[in-house]
């Protein structure tokens, strides 16, 4: 019980650390976090209104957009911050009781944090424009938005595990998200697709969680062929496989 | 109090492994401050992280009552990019100490003035073990597990980190590796010597450190 009290306490000092190193850089601070994601948007906004694409039935472009690239952003940056979240915090591993898996959990509760922030953020700039939606189930939505960092976390473990091993996990690492950042039915939903297309898309855990925020989101969406237990079970093969590498690296941690 | 028993740490080397140390067992009684005396590469400092828990031993029970620091030495443990009071309240909080009293300790400890409020990657490499120590006399630890004091700043500073310790000495014990001499008499009412993986022990701190200028 003490132990667990501990590491809370570590993980809340971390958590206030990271968010200081990782904002506090600048004036504008957490406006730096919505850069990114805005820039896609709006690209792909921009896009829509050039080509006369319109978003499906019963969304608008600008949520249709924002469901899309800020869930894939919970994946990737989660994934992205989790995976050095070791190498970046190794001195930390000096105090007896900062464990390598502290450093990663702190990393991947900010990155949550901030992409709820920064989906109430868009979606909320969205109803500005599109005029406010009837929302079908913020709980659908959170739990869609939480998957998708779970992934994010679990992935980000396991390549922090591997990278201790071999240098090359960095460079397949960027590969790896273009594919999935092109699969995970950002703009086409997946009842939109023909059935052989759809099939292949399904594999993809992220296309899941994308279409759980948008059913969550607008009433109506469809989204028969999404399953949430499905992501669910990557998370955990993924933690159990990343926490096995994490024992087996802890005495090479160590030592360097 | 800290209890070693039949401690082994190897490190794998291109020779083969190397011994560092080799079932080593004793008891640090409260209290007593101890000095631990070793050549360069005789494993001191490795002694030391294990015995603070920062690196696991390859087999043997290590036992702590009471709250133990980290291995205080003039490296380790701060970020660059923050300043030395955002590390000072980084600290407090994974000890749960009090943070203003941290914070209020180490400022007018470490006598850093303005660069307390710099980043840490500004500061001298003095400056940084004047912080580290500060920091570390700031919380209360039952046993203060010290790597070299002697290259902690200038004579002045060095009066007053023994002050420290003595002002701390009946409610807690300070362990000290060493290859100087004279700080293990200084500081410690016993001393140990590492020494080929196995650790001496010496009814007096004379018959050790005869014992080390011998070796």
């Amino acid at each position: 019980m003490r132990g667990l009290l501990t590491q809370l306490q570590v993980v809340y000092a971390l958590l206030l650390r990271e968010t200081k190193t990782r904002f506090g850089a600048s004036h504008l601070g957490y406006l730096w976090a919505m850069v990114p994601s805005a820039a896609w948007i709006l690209m792909f906004a921009g896009m829509y209104r050039i080509f006369g694409r319109l978003a499906p039935p019963g969304t608008s472009t600008m949520g249709f957009l924002a469901t899309g690239i800020v869930t894939f952003s919970a994946f990737r940056e989660t994934a992205t911050r989790c995976m050095s979240a070791i190498e970046a915090n190794k001195g930390l591993l000096f105090y007896p009781q900062v464990r390598p898996l502290d450093l990663v959990v702190a990393r991947a509760v900010l990155e949550i944090a901030t992409h709820v922030i920064l989906m109430v953020l868009f979606l909320g700039g969205a109803a500005l424009i599109d005029g406010v939606p009837r929302i079908n189930s913020m709980l659908e939505t959170l739990v869609g938005l939480g998957l998708a960092s779970g992934l994010g976390a679990s992935l980000g473990l396991v390549c922090c595990g591997l990278s201790v091993y071999a240098q090359t996990v960095e460079r397949v690492f960027g590969t790896v998200m273009r594919f999935i950042f092109w699969t995970s039915a950002l703009f086409h939903p997946l009842e939109s697709l023909p059935k052989a297309g759809r099939d292949v898309l399904l594999w993809n855990p992220v296309a899941h969680t994308v279409e759980t925020v948008r059913s969550g989101w607008f009433p109506g969406y469809d989204a028969r062929h999404v399953n949430v237990w499905y992501p669910l079970v990557w998370i955990l093969g993924l933690t159990f496989f990343g926490l096995s590498l994490e024992r087996m690296a802890r005495r090479r941690l160590e030592l360097s | 109090m800290i209890e070693l028993e039949n401690v082994s740490k190897a490190y794998a080397t291109r020779s083969g492994a190397n011994q560092v140390l080799d079932a080593v067992s004793f008891s640090f009684p409260a209290h007593t401050n101890i000095g631990i005396l070793g050549k360069n590469g005789a494993g001191k400092s490795t002694l030391l992280r294990i015995i603070a828990g920062t690196e696991q031993a390859d087999s043997g029970q290590i036992r702590r009552a009471g709250v133990v620091s980290w291995p205080i030495g003039f490296s380790g443990g701060f970020s660059g990019s923050l300043t030395g009071e955002e590390n000072c309240r980084f600290v407090a909080r994974i000890y749960g100490a009090d943070l203003d009293e941290v914070v209020g300790f180490t400022a007018d400890f470490a006598e850093l003035r303005d660069y307390f409020y710099m980043p840490v990657k500004t500061y001298s490499s003095g400056m940084r073990a004047r912080l580290a120590f500060g920091l570390s006399m700031a919380i209360a630890f039952d046993a203060y597990l010290v790597d070299e004091v002697t290259a902690v700043g200038d004579a002045q500073f060095q009066a007053k980190c023994r002050e420290a310790f003595e002002a701390r000495s009946g409610r807690s014990s300070v362990i000290i590796v060493s290859h100087n001499l004279s700080t293990v008499r200084d500081y410690c009412q016993r001393c140990l010597v590492l020494k080929g993986g196995k650790l001496l022990s010496f009814d007096s701190v004379d018959e050790a450190t005869r014992a080390y200028e011998a070796a």
